[in-house]
């Protein structure tokens, strides 16, 4: 897998900082995630970070990418997280792109220079009312109408759907018991209705109905009509391990932020950084912040390198980071007292994004069950 | 080692039984729709409720007969909250009932007992706490907000923060300070303030939750008469504390825990996972019992210090910070199962949806954006009435002796 060597991976991240520790900041977040009438993410910073080559990092040189492996994706997301980023990365560079890129033909493919330059955005749009974290839940349709196709169901909540110029859809080929497929359909098709809303952070995403939307025979990614569960399961898996990178910059800066309010806030005539309790918990945060980068790390080197475990260090870092999450975004809170409560602090909205990358895709108790259920298979 | 005898009292079947009845009859309609859709109440929705309780007496139950109360013992007040939470009733006030209610009829003369407990039995008036101040969280006696005299008036300028409900309250109870030299918990006093002197404004804070309950407020040159301090000037700290410990108690509202805990059960029950309810899965039920037996800790804690009020006319500080931390983190549990339940419909937070009016499409169970809500708005409830850090050095110090 060519990717990048240790320099060329710290000016990544170097450059992130910068650029975003400049232009990102919780002003602007602000501003962005509360324009009136906004799509809840900003299309000129999208635009921008295509320009400084973000979006295509992972995808292949033909399509405008350079070719990363997924460590180098990783290192993107973290940033994401440590500013909170609003625009769609997991929807489009993520999820909607390494659908495209394992399932599409090569003319579908071409779409992902489209989403390298910016161009695209796109939501992935699988998961249905009734189950839950199961990912091979697919009650959704494409019934055969000529050499295309009419689709009919209904699919939950999706991140960025709403601004997305195509959805990603899976249904069952020619009837409920045919093979999982996944079809490009234009959010604007007839038919497709959607229903928006905000999840817990704030960032608007919507429910999809299909009601016998009609595309052709090139929205279904590929040719074959084999079962696409197998690269669905990897498309979220690399949601999972994304999801948790970015948790792992979120988790950052919330120690960050927290360990500088310490220091500052005076109580009982002193900053409270000198309470050693409270000096233990931000070495817990810490800790935890460092445990989850470790194992989201390591899970990332394991999907380049395609190890046979992959799949398994992934899941166990979901497992882990979540767990380590849901502490620091919490103390976050905690640690800052009244303060932390407030909708103009950011120590809040990191914790409701934290909850989110903890939940997306399965929680930890559900990934540990999935772990025990396939410790045989392992 | 389990001194108290712990009254089983048959004759509160027959008290429950008129507590359920009374909710059939008496929870308005809009109240009762309103509470099951997880949807706010208005102030004055929210007050009409309180004056049907106060006819009976049951907003104070708990006050002891010479002050209007009923003298309930601990297992009739446990009983009575556990009864309103399962009609679905709103969660009890605590401002008035709990907090400045005991300490005007423990500490204060007739006449403030005669002005303003009967708005407290009543359930007319609304009360907030005008305790903290941006310099002045966990280290509450660091407070500025200071009364100088001017004849029968104290002065007050200052600021409070955090003041929840402010912006519908008709009284505050507000720590000042009276005295600039003396060490800093010898300085102060507790004043009752009229919300509408002029000189006060109060200004929104918006919490994560997207909700408007907390507020800054600022004293500007107000005029509060000397007549309204309770108790001794610079004594403050005394009835402060006193109040403290019975707001701690209070802070663990078990009607609202049984009604979280029963909702909790109710969206399990909404969600599949694969085509099964949650209902079914082991996992889930587990925690479920782990909860259920957390609340049952919490009511023996509870039933404990409300003897020891009963008895020596407060609860311990030791005891109610025991109470307060376990039972908040069991606030907490109880809400992050929920939230673990949620995360099934996508996390979607439509806090639109918890107004009336709203006629948007719910994704996810109808209870989704109250408990998502309640979730966010609990992240505070080991923060507010003394954190869980401060909690843990009142016991490491006064009951531990370190
Ligand atoms: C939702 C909400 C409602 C509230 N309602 C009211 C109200 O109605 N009226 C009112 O007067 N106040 C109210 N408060 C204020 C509340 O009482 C204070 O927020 C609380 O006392 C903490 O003070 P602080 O916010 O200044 O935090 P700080 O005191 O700055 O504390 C920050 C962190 O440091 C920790 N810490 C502080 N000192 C120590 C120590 N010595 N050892 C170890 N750890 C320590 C704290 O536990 C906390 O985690 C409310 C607060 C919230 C969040």
């Amino acid at each position: 897998m060519p990717s990048l060597s240790s320099e060329e991976r710290q000016q990544l991240h170097d450059s992130l900082l910068e650029l975003l520790g400049d232009k990102y900041t919780f002003e602007q977040w602000k501003k962005i995630a509360r324009s009136p009438g906004g799509e809840g993410f900003g299309r000129a910073e999208w635009k921008e970070f295509a320009e400084m080559g973000w979006l295509g990092i992972a995808l292949p040189e033909e399509v405008g990418g350079s070719a990363g492996g997924l460590t180098e994706l990783g290192i993107i997301m973290a940033a994401v997280g440590r500013f909170i980023l609003l625009e769609p990365f997991l929807g489009t560079v993520v999820l909607g792109a390494s659908a495209i890129e394992k399932a599409g033909t090569e003319q579908q493919r071409q779409m992902l220079s489209e989403v390298a330059a910016g161009k695209l955005l796109l939501a992935f749009c699988h998961g249905e009312p009734g189950g839950g974290y199961a990912r091979d839940w697919v009650k959704t349709v494409a019934t055969r109408d000529g050499a295309g196709y009419v689709l009919t169901g209904e699919k939950g909540f999706a991140i960025g759907a709403h601004a997305a110029d195509q959805l990603i859809v899976s249904a069952r080929i020619g009837s409920e018991n045919g093979p999982v497929g996944l079809f490009l359909v234009p959010r604007s098709a007839a038919g497709v209705a959607l229903n928006q809303a905000p999840a817990l952070d704030g960032r608007p995403g919507a429910t999809v109905t299909l009601a016998g939307v009609k595309v052709g025979a090139d929205a279904k990614l590929g040719t074959s009509d084999s079962d696409r569960l197998g690269v669905i399961d990897e498309v979220i898996d690399r949601g999972v391990i994304m999801a948790c990178a970015e948790a792992v910059g979120a988790m950052a800066s919330v120690t960050d932020q927290t360990v500088e309010y310490l220091k500052t806030r005076q109580q009982f005539g002193q900053p409270l950084s000198k309470f050693q309790v409270l000096q233990h918990r931000l070495v817990d945060m810490s800790v935890s912040t460092e445990e989850a980068r470790a194992i989201v790390h390591a899970a990332l080197q394991a999907l380049d390198d395609k190890t046979r475990d992959a799949q398994r260090l992934v899941w166990m870092a979901k497992v882990k980071t979540a767990q380590c999450a849901r502490f620091v975004g919490g103390q976050g809170i905690q640690l800052h007292g009244g303060m932390g409560m407030t909708d103009e602090l950011s120590i809040g909205h990191y914790y409701k994004r934290l909850t989110m990358c903890e939940t997306l895709f399965g929680d930890s108790e559900w990934y540990l069950r999935q772990l025990s259920l396939r410790r045989d298979a392992a | 080692m389990f001194i108290r005898t712990v009254e089983h009292d048959t004759s509160l079947d027959k008290f429950r039984a008129e507590v359920r009845d009374f909710c059939e009859r008496e929870l308005p309609s809009v109240i009762r729709e309103k509470q099951k859709r997880g949807q706010h109440l208005e102030k004055h929705e929210y007050i009409s409720w309180l004056q049907r309780l106060g006819s009976r007496g049951w907003n104070t139950g708990k006050w002891p007969k010479e002050h209007g109360g009923l003298g309930w013992e601990p297992a009739q007040f446990l009983a009575f909250q556990e009864e309103l939470g399962r009609a679905g009733a709103p969660p009890l006030m605590s401002f008035g009932p709990t907090m400045a209610g005991p300490v005007i009829y423990t500490f204060g003369n007739e006449a403030q007992k005669r002005q303003h407990l009967p708005g407290i039995i009543k359930g007319d008036l609304w009360w907030c706490q005008g305790y903290s101040e941006p310099g002045a969280g966990s280290d509450l006696a660091a407070l500025k907000t200071r009364a100088d005299r001017d004849g029968d008036d104290y002065i007050v300028n200052g600021q409070k923060i955090w003041t929840s409900t402010a912006h519908w309250a008709d009284w505050m109870f507000a720590l000042v300070r009276t005295d600039q030299t003396a060490k800093k918990q010898e300085g102060i006093s507790f004043i009752l303030i009229d919300m509408k002197t002029p000189g006060i404004t109060v200004r929104p804070i918006i919490g994560i939750t997207l909700g408007h309950h907390l507020n800054e407020v600022f004293f500007d040159n107000v005029r509060v008469p000397i007549a309204n301090r309770i108790g001794e000037e610079n004594k403050g700290w005394t009835y402060a504390k006193f109040l403290l410990a019975n707001e701690r108690v209070g802070n663990v509202d078990v009607a609202k825990v049984e009604g979280n805990i029963e909702q909790i059960r109710q969206l399990m029950a909404e969600t599949r996972e694969a085509g099964k309810p949650l209902s079914d899965d082991p996992t889930f039920n587990r925690r479920l019992a782990e909860l259920e037996v957390g609340l049952a800790t919490v009511k023996a804690l509870m039933a404990d210090q409300l003897a020891a009020a009963r008895l020596s006319g407060a609860p311990s500080l030791m005891g109610a910070a025991a109470l307060k931390l376990r039972g908040t983190e069991l606030q907490q549990g109880i809400l992050q199962t929920g939230l673990d339940v949620l995360g099934r419909h996508g996390m979607v937070y439509q806090s639109d949806a918890l107004h009336a009016g709203w006629n948007g499409e719910m994704i996810g169970p109808e209870s989704s954006a109250d408990v998502i809500y309640e979730h966010l708005y609990r992240r505070a409830a080991t923060i507010y009435g003394g954190s869980s850090e401060v909690q843990k050095n009142i016991i490491a110090k006064g009951a531990l002796g370190l």
